[in-house]
């Protein structure tokens, strides 16, 4: 990861514990920020027909870190994304130290001190490290539309040091690593001078001990009296960072705790409702129906190595992992989307050589992406044509030419089978909520008759209805004897729906887990590398 | 780890290499910048050519080739900054056609000189590009239909203006601008299209401006996120590629002593400009490249295209050599996904069924 | 019906039937100005018909250039490539072989080219804005040294009693033949596996390949078409004006385009339809024999021309825009995060 020019660091040297804080924020010598609560109450948010947050009210402290916790697709990061100015709601205020804040831009919250921490890095790739941090707010020169840029190393160089990171102000961003990217993002906060600082899902590519550092500092930010939010998945994190959690399901407002009061069960209630009762898989028909899938040794530098498994046809099999481990990679080279090193995969006994995602689909191996919107749906193509879009070669035909009464027959069978709702078939997929998107995905997988089905984070982004219907689909399948693999990062699920899990961790398979053992706390223990 | 992390690992000021690897690699870093390239490219083909034609290498031949392509490189640095903002400028022909035509014009008509029509020249290519400005930033269209229609209406507007006439005559002073030299080595011109280049180089490489336009070329999103005025880049971006056109077509005129309703669409500037930039080292997807690659660049075209003259290649083969320069100086940018014959075939021979 | 059941109706025709009625709207408007306006072009009828010959060839381009865009590429090239299906059909026939054949070769040779092309843009995963760039340089170097300054022409009644005067009975060939490759392009584009593949590569050329589309190969052939459709308009052209030329490279490419993209083909791919490209071919077309019928200079017409591509597609942006709303926005960021080809 380090071997491109420029990077000064070797990999294998242990960061360095956070120094004292050096000079505050934005090179001030005062280092206590103004104290400001900052209040969002009944915030409504739809994008497209879809409701992303409904009446929400949530207010943040000062010298707090307040943690907003839900399902995928419940509304946290709109929320957040609202209260930085980077979406419009439609309905309700937001209030700043006690002034209203209307017509909100990035820009504008930046100024008053807001700032957001995105769960992706936005950085620029072509542009140093030092020009990352203060795009935007280069500061001038002496000589006119000059810039600064002695300045510019030094605050970097004072930032850099109280967070412990090793980057050369020189240095590319494309040569930096995701962590990297991401701790580089939290600097950008500071340099803002803002004292409201979100972070949405930050902890998701750090390693286990880059997250701590990033919880010593934000903790020194809340003894110094900053405004804080948090987005996280990993409950552990939650319960040990938090004064207050708010939990958010559907797009409202479902509970709110005092961080000592809660406990991970309450969360969870909350988080996925008490009118879901998901029930064990209880038929247990792994190993009967012969192996369908059967993955020896694979390897691909830097991703994951030596992966070898068995999924038995009607056997539900589980990946757990965290973000970063490598699963996604494993199931994409398994479909051919990219080229493993070394190792084997075999469809009922016959080798996968050289395997496309064509060939793949066309011998009943299938992949439904982790990423619904870049990887999955075609936004402004009709459903009918999204679900069809696997089995383009193998299309109804007369004399050649396609017929669309037919195809959209074999489309509407399908979505009726995974139950998505709609009224009008000719809608383009992007009307349509996260959990009917992901239904209709699944019709498109169904229409090729797999014998193997492999799931990236089926539920994500998928209101709670939508999950149940999901995981009875999965369940159906794996009666009617496909073999599945599901890989997610809720723990929770993988405990509901599998018969034998596996334990993923920075590119190795770590534990395996079967029937009555799949547990959260085991699995969670064996996916952060703990025995 | 026993000393403080300040003074480990932050290079601000690395002492001066003094063993050979250092130097090697700063040699070998050198070399992976494209200006470095195109110098030295440059170079080798000049010596090839010098040593097949003696005559090749007269000083009076040098300043030539570099005031020949002085209207395309000064047109190439306004590109540059439009395509770094991941865009791009087809109108600029008929830009410097009709900033040719109009003071040409009043050259002719009314004698006036060069210096005296230059504000004329750049108020005209900043108003048209000012046009493709608000069309790109605010009525959002892709820049590639944006300045394909404005192609087409400033085009009208140039053949409107020449109203059937020519610009035949000038005076004097024009044919000094475009075609003497200091020391018969250097063209006034030449020195001209140097100092825009740094000039810009400088505005794309230490102002807020011009970091700016690189933020927004990579991550337009993200720029505007980090509070960026996205529009007002972008307006700025093609009002300098028109301004620059502008002042090439001032140029184009002194070099070249004459121009016409068709000036600059008639040789497909706009192409050479665009091709100049590509093989000066920036990229179509934006955020990447630099003006003085493309002033190299285009001094690199000259002086290749001249060599196959030299060469006794027919001249009817110049566009052809622009196009596979294109081509090479593309194929030695890709250092990702570097295919294999494995690729090649399994990307083709794929067919519904399975077999590979 | 009301006037409520009917707009509730009009309501669910789709953005393209939107776009392809009101090209039809503007066509009729066009029609009507022009016959009353100008002399000459009403001419019975017929004289419109015999109009259309000038600018079909353009269209048949337009169709070509159209499989590549709907993919989210584009052909620099197909102007370049018309000019030089002609200068080498000219030179075999001057050569000794016969006209038609003369003729297949050199389209069969366009085609080779487009494949070229097309697998250089995939295989070392360059822009096809720069590859077809530098083949429009190569291939108007190469049509001018085949053809030399002088260019054969006053081809045999053979080929110009069919390519150029032909028809079926009032029929110019010309629309004939636009209407015979409109109708091909149609069923390829939105009825073949080859189009769905084609279409929905251009909308997400990553969910496409997900999706188990061969993506390489369906831009290839695209590729392929777009130069064949240039070639076959090469040939059309040397038929209507009984020459060739080697510089028709830019006159051509530029009207090709703007006939895409007025159609309501959508630049970045994907969305869009044949129809379209046929009803802005009309369109276009015949706006600009209007114009030079009423003794407007060519470089006017072109701009007439220019003015309605920006105005037209400045109105279909800003009614996406209404319409998508942060939708629409989040299409353009992602549109523009991605970094290059596949």
């Amino acid at each position: 990861m380090y071997e491109q020019h420029g990077a000064v660091v070797a990999p294998d040297e242990p960061v360095d514990e956070l120094t004292e804080l050096g000079p505050a924020s934005g090179g001030n010598p005062d280092a206590v920020a103004e104290p400001v609560a900052y209040a969002a109450a009944g915030i409504t948010k739809s994008f497209a027909g879809a409701v992303a947050l409904r009446d929400v009210s949530v207010t943040f402290l000062p010298g707090e870190i307040h943690t907003l916790v839900g399902e995928n697709g419940a509304g946290k990061s709109t929320l957040l994304r609202v209260m930085a100015g980077i979406h419009q709601a439609d309905a309700g205020s937001l209030t700043l130290g006690g002034e209203p804040l209307t017509h909100l831009t990035p820009r504008a919250a930046q100024q008053r001190g807001i700032y957001l921490v995105p769960q992706e890095p936005t950085l620029m790739p072509h542009l140093s490290v030092v020009e990352n941090l203060f795009v935007g707010i280069l500061p001038k020169g002496r000589l006119p539309f000059s810039i600064d840029w002695r300045r510019m190393r030094e605050t970097a160089g004072g930032y850099f040091a109280q967070l412990g990171l090793k980057l050369d102000p020189r240095q590319k961003a494309e040569t930096l690593s995701i962590a990297q990217q991401q701790q580089l993002e939290c600097a950008r906060a500071l340099v803002h001078n803002c004292n409201v600082i979100f972070f949405d899902e930050p902890t998701s590519p750090l390693t286990a001990h880059e997250a701590q550092l990033l919880f010593a500092l934000m903790r020194r930010l809340r003894e110094r009296q900053f405004t804080l939010g948090f987005i996280s998945h990993r409950l552990d994190e939650v319960l040990e960072l938090s004064d207050r959690i708010t939990v958010l399901r559907d797009a409202r407002v479902a509970a709110r705790f005092d961080g000592a009061e809660a406990t991970r069960d309450r969360l969870v209630n909350e988080m996925v409702g008490h009118e879901v009762k998901l029930q064990r898989r209880t038929a247990r028909s792994g190993g009967e129906g012969g192996v369908a899938l059967a993955v020896s040794g694979l390897t691909r530098a830097r991703e994951f190595e030596s992966i070898s498994f068995a999924v038995a046809k009607g056997e539900v099999l589980g990946l757990a992992g965290l973000v970063g481990s490598g699963r996604t990679e494993i199931a994409e080279t398994i479909f051919g989307l990219r080229r493993a090193d070394h190792g084997t995969a075999e469809l009922e006994g016959r080798k996968l050589l050289m395997p496309s995602p064509r060939s793949c689909i066309d011998r009943g191996l299938i992949y439904l992406s982790e990423d619904r919107g870049r990887n999955g749906i075609f936004a402004e193509v009709q459903l009918a044509e999204n679900v069809t879009a696997s089995i383009v070669p193998h299309l109804p035909r007369r004399r050649g030419l396609l017929r669309p009464a037919s195809e959209r027959a074999l489309a509407q069978e399908a979505m009726d089978r995974t139950r998505v709702r709609t009224l009008n078939q000719a809608a383009l997929i992007k009307s349509l909520s996260g959990g009917n998107q992901q239904k209709a995905m699944f019709a498109r997988w169904l229409v090729t008759n797999p014998k193997v089905a492999i799931f990236d984070e089926p539920t994500r982004g998928v209101d709670v209805g939508a999950k149940a219907d999901i995981y009875t689909l999965i369940g159906g399948l794996a009666e009617s004897g496909v073999a599945v693999v599901v890989i997610s990062s809720e723990l929770e699920e993988l405990t509901w729906i599998c018969d034998r899990a596996l334990a993923i961790y920075e590119g190795r398979v770590v534990g395996e887990l079967a029937g009555e053992q799949i547990t959260v706390a085991r699995l969670g223990r064996l996916i952060v590398g703990e025995r | 780890m026993a000393t403080a992390p300040s003074d480990m690992h932050l290079a601000r000021s690395p002492s001066p290499p003094v063993d050979a690897k250092a130097v090697a690699r700063l040699v070998r870093q050198s070399l992976a910048r494209r200006e470095v390239q195109l110098v030295v490219v440059t170079l080798l083909v000049f010596a090839i050519t010098t040593a097949h034609d003696s005559g090749f290498a007269t000083t009076g031949n040098i300043s030539f080739l570099i005031a020949d392509t002085m209207a395309v490189a000064i047109v190439a640095i306004g590109e540059t900054i439009v395509v770094l903002t991941r865009g791009i400028d087809l109108s600029v022909a008929p830009i410097l056609g009709t900033a040719a035509l109009a003071t040409g014009f009043l050259a002719q008509n009314h004698g006036l000189t060069p210096l005296e029509l230059l504000p004329l020249a750049l108020v005209i290519g900043a108003v048209m590009g000012a046009g493709n400005g608000v069309l790109v930033a605010f009525a959002g269209i892709p820049p590639i239909i944006a300045t394909l229609g404005t192609l087409a209406v400033y085009s009208g507007v140039q053949g409107i203006i020449a109203n059937g006439q020519e610009v035949v005559t000038l005076p004097p002073s024009y044919f000094n601008l475009g075609n003497d030299d200091w020391f018969s080595a250097i063209p006034y011109v030449g020195v001209i299209g140097l100092a825009v280049a740094l000039g810009f180089a400088l505005i794309l490489w230490r102002t807020r401006f011009g970091r700016n336009v690189y933020a927004v070329g990579n991550n337009a999103e993200a720029a505007r996120r980090a509070g960026i005025d996205v529009k007002r880049v972008l307006v700025i971006a093609y009002v300098l590629s028109g301004t620059l056109a502008g002042l090439g077509g001032l140029v184009f005129l002194a070099h070249v002593g004459s121009a016409d309703s068709t000036t600059g669409t008639d040789s497909n500037i706009q192409l050479t400009a665009i091709a100049a930039t590509l093989i000066g080292g920036s990229t179509l997807t934006g955020g990447k490249g630099g003006t003085i690659g493309s002033y190299l660049a285009a001094i690199f075209l000259s002086v290749a295209l001249a060599a196959l003259v030299d060469f006794r290649i027919n001249p009817i083969w110049e566009p052809a050599g622009v196009g596979v320069l294109i081509l090479v100086a593309m194929l030695a940018d890709t250092t990702t996904g570097r295919p294999t014959l494995r690729s090649i075939l399994t990307a083709l021979l794929e067919r519904p069924g399975g077999r590979p | 019906m009301t006037a409520a059941a009917g707009l509730s109706r009009a309501r669910h025709l789709s953005r393209d039937q939107w776009w392809m009625t009101a090209l039809a709207v503007l066509l009729v408007a066009e029609l009507a100005y022009f016959s009353v306006g100008v002399q000459g072009f009403w001419g019975g009828g017929t004289g419109m018909l015999d109009q259309s010959e000038y600018f079909l060839d353009i269209g048949v381009m337009a169709l070509g250039v159209g499989f590549v865009i709907f993919a989210g590429d584009i052909d620099l090239s197909c102007g370049a490539m018309a000019s030089f299906v002609g200068i080498v059909m000219a030179e075999l026939w001057k050569h000794g072989i016969e006209i038609w054949i003369a003729a297949l070769i050199a389209v069969a040779i366009a085609a080779l080219i487009g494949l070229i092309q097309g697998l250089i843009v995939t295989v070392f995963r360059l822009e096809s804005l720069l590859v077809t760039l530098a083949s429009q340089f190569i291939l108007g170097s190469l049509a001018t040294a085949i053809g030399g300054g002088y260019p054969p022409y006053g081809f045999p009644h053979s080929f110009t009693s069919i390519a150029g005067t032909g028809g079926i009975g009032p029929v110019p060939i010309q629309i004939v033949s636009f209407a015979v490759l409109g109708w091909i392009s149609f069923l390829l584009v939105h009825r073949t596996a080859f189009g769905r593949s084609l279409v929905l590569l251009g909308h997400n050329r990553d969910a496409a390949r997900y999706a188990g589309v061969n993506v390489p190969w369906t831009r290839v052939r695209a590729f392929i078409l777009s130069a064949l459709f240039a070639g076959l308009a090469g040939v059309l052209i040397a038929g209507t004006y009984n020459s060739v030329r080697d510089d028709l490279g830019d006159a051509l490419l530029l009207p090709a385009i703007t006939i895409v993209v007025l159609g309501g083909v959508d630049i970045f791919g994907g969305r869009g339809h044949v129809a379209g490209v046929v009803f802005a071919t009309f369109v276009l077309g015949f706006l600009y024999q209007g114009l030079l019928i009423a003794n407007v200079s060519q470089l006017t017409a072109n701009m007439v021309g220019g003015i309605v591509l920006v105005i037209a597609l400045t109105l279909k942006i800003s009614i996406e825009q209404r319409q998508g709303g942060a939708a629409f926005a989040e299409r353009l960021r992602l549109r523009f995060a991605r970094s290059g080809p596949s």
